[in-house]
Parts: C-alpha cells; sequence; structure tokens
C-alpha cells in the first residue's frame, strides 16, 4: 500500500509542480532606465533595463511614437546596438521632432510596460571620443614640452558644421599618487603642455562634446616618456661633491680653530699693574680695581723708605732651577725681559717701564726726595728662589708682585731701568743728577744674612746656583739720604760710561742670566743698569769679563746724555775700602759655588761716605746706559754707596 | 555689445565695414548663448523634456525646417539665414508676454525666470540686428520673414509657460544649427571657424 501511494505521489508531482512553478511564473518586470543617445545628431540608439523575466522568457519590444502623430511604430533594429537596444538609423531618424518610447516586456503571462519616454534627438547628443591622439616631445629653447593632436571622431561631421565640437584633454604623470590636470582646448584640435619633469612618463586622454550635448568617453590613454635632462645630473654630482668638500673643510676648520685664532687674532697684551686685578676689571667695579692700585701706604710716611725701594729680582734656573721674575711694574718700575727665552707673559712688555716708574714713584718720588734728598739708592735687584721671592712678594707693599713666571724656567733678563724721573716731579735738587731709588721693603731681609753694612741693608738671596745680593738702603733713611747725596755729589762728574757694546750684549741676551739688580727710580734721566751677577761661568764670563775689564760700578757722574758714567775700578778691596763699611757684597757671592771674588767685584760707588747701598749685594757691572738701553745683569754692590 | 554697430567697426575716425565672415561668426555666437539661455531656463523649472504634442503645438511649427542632416544641407545659405530670421521674430513678442507672467509661477522661480528671460530678450534683440544685417547682403531671399504671429497676448497659465519655454529652447536651437552651418559655409578660406 504504502509502495502504491509513494507511487502515485511520485506521478502526481510534476501535477504539482507545474502549479508551483506558475505560481512562481508572474509577469516581466517593468522594463526601466530608457537612455537614448545620438552620436552624430544622425542616428540614434536606445538602451533599456529589464525587469525581472517573471520566471518565462521574455521579449522585449520598443513602440514609439512621433511627435504629432499617432502611429506607433515598432524598433527597427534590436541588434545591432546589442542586447536591450533599438538603434535607429538615418532613415528612422528626424531631428527637432519628439520622440515618445515604450520598452513593452513579453512573456507567457502577460506584458509589461515601461514608462514612456520623450526625447529629441538634438538634445541627446553624445559622440564618439576623438580619434588619432598623437603626443610628441618637443623642445622649446632647451626645455622639453608635449605638442597633444588629436582628430575628431570619425562620424562627426563638423566640417559642414552639423556639429561643433569643443575638446579637453587631461595629463597625468605615471605615478601611483599623481592626479589628472585638466585642460580645455576649445575647438582646436592641437595642444601643448609645458613644465614636465626630465624623465617622467605622462598619460594623455582626450574628448569631446557638442556645442548643446554630452561628454564623449575619455580617448584611449597615449603614453610618452620626457626624455631625461644630462646637464641636470652632472650639476647634481658637481654639487654634491662640492658640498663634501665644503664640509670637510669647515671639519678642518674646527678642528684646528684654536691655532688658527692664534695665528690670526694674536692676543692681546694686557696690562700687567701691579695691584691691577683684570678680574675685578672685569667685574666692572672700577672703584675696587683702582683703589687697588693705591697702596695703602702710599705716599709714603716718614721712614718706609723700604717699602718704596723697588726690587726686581729674576732669577735664572737653568734646567732644575726655576727663574723667577719679577714683574713688579707697580710704581716700583718695570723690567723688560730681553732675554732669549720667550716670554709667554705678554703682558710684561705693554709695562712702560719708564712711564710707570715716573708716574707711579712720582708721589712717593717727592716724599722721598723730601726725605731722601740726596741719597740715591739703588735696588738690587736679586734672584732668590722661588719660596723667597714669593716670601718678598708677600712682603712687598706691591701686592701685586707677581712672578708669573716664576715657575717658567725661561731666563729673563731683566734690563736695570733707568728712568728718568718724571718731569712732574721736580726734585729740589738737580733733577738731571739726582738718582732716586725706591726702596721696596720686598727683600726678605731675614733671609739673609745681615752682612750688609751697618748701613746698608743687605737683602741677599741665594740661588741654588747663583747669588744675588741686593743691596738696599732700606731702613734707614739717612744713608739714603746720603746715598742721594752721593749720588748727587757724582752726579755731576763724568762717569765713564761703560762700554756699552760690551755690556748689553753680554748682558742683554744672557741664555743664564740669573741675577738682577735693577736700578730703582732714576732721576729724571738718569739710569742705572745694574747687572745681574751671572751664575755659573756665565758669571765667570762675566766677572772675566769684568776682570777684563774693570770695575764699573762706580759712578762717575751723570753725563749731560743723562748717562750715568761709572767708573772703572779695578780693585775691589778698593771698591769696599771705598765702600767703606759697606759691607761685602760677597755674601751672595759666597754663597754662590763659584767664588770669584777678584772677578766679582763690586762696583765701587764713587761716593764714599756713605753706602749708598746698604746692600749687601753688588752690582757686577753697573753699566751707565742711556735712557733707552737696559742692562741685564745683576752685580753684587760692594760698596754701600749705591750704585749709580 | 550692439549688433546694430555690427556694419562697421569704427576706430576713432576710421570706419571699415566688418568682413561677413566675422559678422556671421558674431551671430553664431549669439544664438548659441541665447540657446544656452532657454536651456538652462527650461531645466531649472523641470520641463525640460516637455512633450509636445499636437494640441499643444508651438505656434512655429507651421514653419517647414529640415528635418535631418541631409535636408539641413541642402538648404541655400540665403534660406538658412531667412529660416533663422523668421524664427527668431517669431519669438519677440512671445518673450514679452514670458517676462510679464512669471507671477503664476511658484515665488522661487519668479526672479529666475524673470532675469534669464530679460537676458534672452537681450541677446534676440542684438542678433535680429545682426541677423538683418547679414540678410541685407546677402539677397533678396534672405531678406524674406515668414510671419508666424503669437495669438496670446494675455497673461499665460503656468502650463502655458513650461510650453511656451519648450517650443522656444527648440526654436533657438534651429537658429544656432542654422546659424552655424552658415558659418561653416562661409569659411572656406578659415577652415578653424568650423
Amino acid at each position: 500500500m504504502t509502495k502504491v501511494g509513494e507511487v502515485l505521489l511520485l506521478l502526481l508531482l510534476p501535477a504539482f509542480v507545474p502549479h508551483t512553478d506558475g505560481t512562481r511564473y508572474s509577469l516581466p518586470g517593468k522594463p526601466t532606465e530608457i537612455k537614448c543617445r545620438s552620436p552624430e545628431k544622425e542616428t540614434f540608439t536606445c538602451w533599456w533595463k529589464p525587469g525581472s523575466d517573471g520566471g518565462l522568457p521574455t521579449t522585449y519590444a520598443l513602440y514609439y511614437r512621433k511627435e504629432g502623430s499617432d502611429v506607433v511604430h515598432e524598433c527597427p533594429d534590436y541588434h545591432t546596438a546589442g542586447k536591450n537596444s533599438c538603434f535607429f538609423n538615418k532613415n528612422d531618424t528626424v531631428i527637432w521632432v519628439s520622440y515618445n518610447i515604450t520598452v513593452v516586456a513579453t512573456n507567457a503571462l502577460g506584458k509589461t510596460y515601461s514608462d514612456p519616454v520623450d526625447i529629441d534627438v538634438v538634445y541627446i547628443v553624445k559622440p564618439h571620443p576623438p580619434e588619432k591622439l598623437e603626443v610628441t616631445v618637443m623642445k622649446d629653447q632647451g626645455w622639453p614640452f608635449l605638442r597633444v593632436s588629436w582628430e575628431p571622431p570619425r562620424k562627426a561631421d563638423t566640417r559642414s558644421g552639423w556639429i561643433t565640437l569643443i575638446y579637453e584633454l587631461r595629463v597625468k604623470l605615471e605615478e601611483e599618487e599623481s592626479e589628472w590636470e585638466n585642460h580645455v582646448a576649445g575647438q582646436q584640435k592641437m595642444f601643448n603642455i609645458f613644465s614636465l619633469r626630465s624623465g617622467g612618463t605622462y598619460l594623455i586622454q582626450v574628448r569631446c562634446k557638442p556645442d548643446h550635448g554630452f561628454w564623449s568617453e575619455w580617448s584611449s590613454t597615449s603614453y610618452v616618456k620626457v626624455p631625461e635632462c644630462k646637464t641636470s645630473s652632472v650639476w647634481i654630482l658637481i654639487l654634491v661633491f662640492s658640498a663634501f668638500i665644503l664640509l670637510i673643510l669647515i671639519w678642518l676648520i674646527h678642528m684646528n680653530s684654536h691655532s688658527l685664532k692664534h695665528c690670526m687674532l694674536p692676543p692681546v697684551p694686557g696690562p700687567k699693574i701691579k695691584g691691577f686685578d683684570k678680574q675685578l676689571l672685569k667685574s666692572g667695579k672700577s672703584d675696587e680695581v683702582f683703589s687697588a692700585l693705591v697702596v695703602s701706604d702710599f705716599p709714603p710716611t716718614t721712614s718706609n723708605y723700604e717699602d718704596l725701594l723697588v726690587e726686581y729680582l729674576e732669577v735664572y734656573v737653568p734646567e732644575q732651577q726655576e727663574l723667577m721674575v719679577d714683574e713688579g711694574k707697580d710704581h716700583d718700575g718695570c723690567l723688560k725681559s730681553i732675554g732669549s727665552a720667550s716670554d709667554s707673559d705678554s703682558g710684561r712688555g705693554s709695562c712702560d717701564s719708564d712711564n710707570l716708574l715716573m708716574d707711579k714713584s712720582g708721589a712717593a718720588k717727592e716724599e722721598q726726595q723730601q726725605q731722601n734728598q740726596e741719597g740715591d739708592q739703588i735696588g738690587t735687584e736679586t734672584q732668590g728662589p722661588k719660596e723667597a721671592w714669593e716670601k718678598e712678594t708677600m712682603l712687598c707693599a706691591n701686592e701685586d708682585v707677581v712672578s708669573p713666571d716664576a715657575s717658567s724656567k725661561k731666563v729673563k733678563t731683566w734690563p736695570s731701568v733707568f728712568s728718568p724721573v718724571t718731569p712732574y716731579s721736580p726734585s729740589p735738587l738737580d733733577p738731571h743728577n739726582s738718582l732716586e731709588m725706591h726702596k721696596q721693603n720686598c727683600l726678605s731681609d731675614t733671609q739673609f744674612p745681615p752682612g750688609s753694612p751697618s748701613s746698608d741693608h743687605c737683602i741677599k738671596k741665594a740661588l741654588q746656583s747663583s747669588y744675588w745680593e741686593v743691596c738696599f738702603n732700606n731702613n734707614q733713611p739717612y744713608p739714603q739720604t746720603d746715598v742721594h747725596q752721593q749720588l748727587q755729589a757724582h752726579s755731576d762728574r763724568n762717569i765713564s760710561a761703560i762700554n756699552d757694546g760690551n755690556v748689553p750684549s753680554n748682558l742683554l741676551l744672557p741664555t743664564r742670566m740669573t741675577e738682577y739688580v735693577e736700578v730703582q727710580r732714576l732721576n729724571e734721566e738718569n739710569k742705572v743698569l745694574l747687572h745681574p751677577i751671572p751664575s755659573g761661568h756665565s758669571r765667570e764670563k762675566a766677572c772675566s769679563w769684568v776682570g777684563h775689564r774693570d770695575n764699573y760700578s762706580k759712578v762717575k757722574g751723570v753725563n749731560s746724555d743723562n748717562v750715568l758714567l761709572l767708573q772703572r775700578d779695578v780693585v775691589e778691596e778698593e771698591s769696599m775700602e771705598m765702600a767703606g763699611a759697606a759691607e761685602s757684597c760677597y755674601t751672595s757671592s759666597i754663597a754662590i759655588n763659584t767664588p770669584k771674588p777678584t772677578t766679582c767685584s763690586h762696583i765701587a760707588l764713587p761716593v764714599q761716605e756713605e753706602r749708598v747701598l746698604a746692600v749687601s749685594g753688588y752690582v757686577d757691572t753697573a753699566t751707565m746706559f742711556s735712557l733707552d738701553t737696559y742692562v741685564n745683569e745683576m752685580k753684587p754692590v760692594a760698596s754701600k754707596a749705591n750704585t749709580v | 555689445f550692439l549688433f546694430h554697430k555690427w556694419n562697421l567697426l569704427c576706430v576713432v575716425t576710421m570706419c571699415r565695414a566688418v568682413p561677413i565672415n566675422d559678422l556671421i561668426y558674431r551671430a553664431s555666437q549669439q544664438s548659441d548663448k541665447l540657446h544656452a539661455l532657454s536651456t538652462m531656463l527650461t531645466q531649472e523649472l523641470g520641463s525640460e523634456v516637455f512633450p509636445i504634442d499636437r494640441v499643444h503645438a508651438c505656434h512655429t511649427s507651421s514653419l517647414q525646417t529640415p528635418t535631418d542632416k541631409e535636408q539641413a544641407l541642402q538648404v541655400s545659405e540665403s534660406d538658412l539665414l531667412s529660416l533663422a530670421r523668421s524664427l527668431l521674430q517669431a519669438w519677440s513678442d512671445p518673450l514679452v508676454v514670458l517676462s510679464s507672467s512669471t507671477n503664476v509661477l511658484p515665488y522661487s522661480a519668479q526672479s529666475t525666470l524673470s532675469k534669464t528671460i530679460q537676458k534672452m530678450q537681450e541677446h534676440s534683440k542684438d542678433l535680429k540686428d545682426g541677423l538683418d544685417i547679414l540678410s541685407s547682403k546677402m539677397g533678396p531671399a534672405a531678406q524674406t520673414i515668414t510671419s508666424l504671429p503669437f495669438i496670446e497676448t494675455n497673461e499665460i497659465g503656468q502650463d502655458k509657460i513650461t510650453k511656451l519655454l519648450s517650443c522656444f529652447r527648440r526654436d533657438s536651437h534651429k537658429i544656432d544649427s542654422f546659424l552655424k552651418v552658415l558659418r561653416c559655409r562661409a569659411a572656406n578660406m578659415q577652415p578653424q571657424m568650423c
């Protein structure tokens, strides 16, 4: 039974199926979107979009009716223009006449009409794209540009004026993110494109539009490659190369900037003024700066002549030893180094010793003159050990006595400065004759045995290799006055001048000048040069030289040219005698290992009465120099009289 | 610009005749502008594709004009000019009526309509003057103007307005087409005009 039922069901199933299929079948859907276009205003084509077919084979038909006629025509050509289209050829096409077009979908179940559409052919013109697009690269004075040319679509009759077309083209670089650049070309069929990128590939398209119609589709793309600009790559290479070289140069300059700076802009020597603090000046407090220059005890009160005595010590330290150079340039005066050794202390040179001496000692001078009117004193420079010197500096009234080169091992030869007395400090004495020495209580009296004559205050400084003795007439104004007097007394005399030639050569450039005696202050024109005792053989040299020549430690007088004339003095005993109570300044020499008492004779000052110098130190050769010359040699001054 | 100055191009004190080619070119430019205005107007009013049926035919429909390209290219220049002038003449009155009937339209469209109609009148007048000069140089056949009277003189309703605008759009296109064909015919020496 069941089996039969199944068979029945199976047989009946097809019967049911059409029934169900029929429910699925329906009228065709309405055709939609009827669009008609005419490419040349002579023919036109209509396309429609079919609806659902309702499950059944559906056919479509297009019917049209012309304006002012009720006759319905069917589409003459369904195939030329493809599927779901209707093509109206020239015979079926009239212009300035409305078409009423309807599309009908038909299937087994029925027909479905579309909405009618009214068209006028002249309003639906959409031409074909332009043809024969040609792009060529041309050059305008070396710069490339594109010349684009094309032809109107074949079917559009522009010659008779039936269709008037206007064109538009667009250009794009062959890159991902480049955009089209549109140009309207009007009615012309040619266009130039400038501002191209060398080596780039361009895409060009063109389209057209009738005067009162629709734009055509874009034509097929034309590709063109702009040739590379050869010169540009060369220039780029040159540019990169020169930039590289420039970088290297800059780096080199940077590395050597320091030395270049020194080469091109040598540092300006600054003033080295005792008591002058550059840093303080930089801070802008001028008051403080200048107040520092003012010595508290200046003008000197009565019994501080020692303070005014200027000492210059220059220590020559060969190899192990250090030279100390006193650069006290304060009112004590300045020494100019004429040493061969280069002087790193550039400031020294700027010290105008003469002026400084005069300026700064002017007041002191006056004071001194008042007190020591005729006394002449010779300050001798002594070189002492560095430490001693430092102590002295401490003692010095000049706060800023600096021996900047103390640590240096350079030899500095200090010429004794004979500074003329400043004109503004007229002394009651004969300005030409009186010599005045500033005494500086700088020397460490304590350090040296007071071998000085009673009236003299000798200050000796012992160097390891050389000794200095500086005889100062520090403490006793009386001797100073004597000295002054003595000096004055002899000032009128002619003083034989020492051979300048030898002295300077010998003295000025001693590689081993170690001792300096500085003659302090001079009266206006007078200068006293003291020579340091040369150490070692130099000393010997000097000594020998001295031995050769006579001892010129005596000052005969001052000639008219303000030259200090030294008197030859052969015998030191004599000089000693002459010096009188002047203590032997050999102490320093004795301390020195090279005894040459004979050679290193002290200068006997013509001043007999009293020591001119209280300093035990002696001047080796006190050479008279003119104002211009300096002597760098120290000699122990044996005579108490100031070496003048 | 004024078309009545077409005939002479005066520079300072010297006047010289404007060549026909230039006149025609100028006329075609005017007609082109005229048609563009009318197209814009119909589009704005939503009657772009207005069905022109027999019942509501244009008052100029009686004028026989070529219906396809072959016919159009066979028309002589004088006839082309005559046709253009006739059509142009036929619309001078309706434009006046149109300009005075804008109040029936929706308020938003009134100003646009008024301005555009005014412009169209200006262009139409200008073109008429130029074509008159042109026809005087082209022989007696060009002088013929077919009268196409416009009956309605009162205000017309909105549907009439839209129909009129549609008719004017077509007729202005005809004028433009005729003149452009004429232009190419006259530009034998200057192919770039076509």
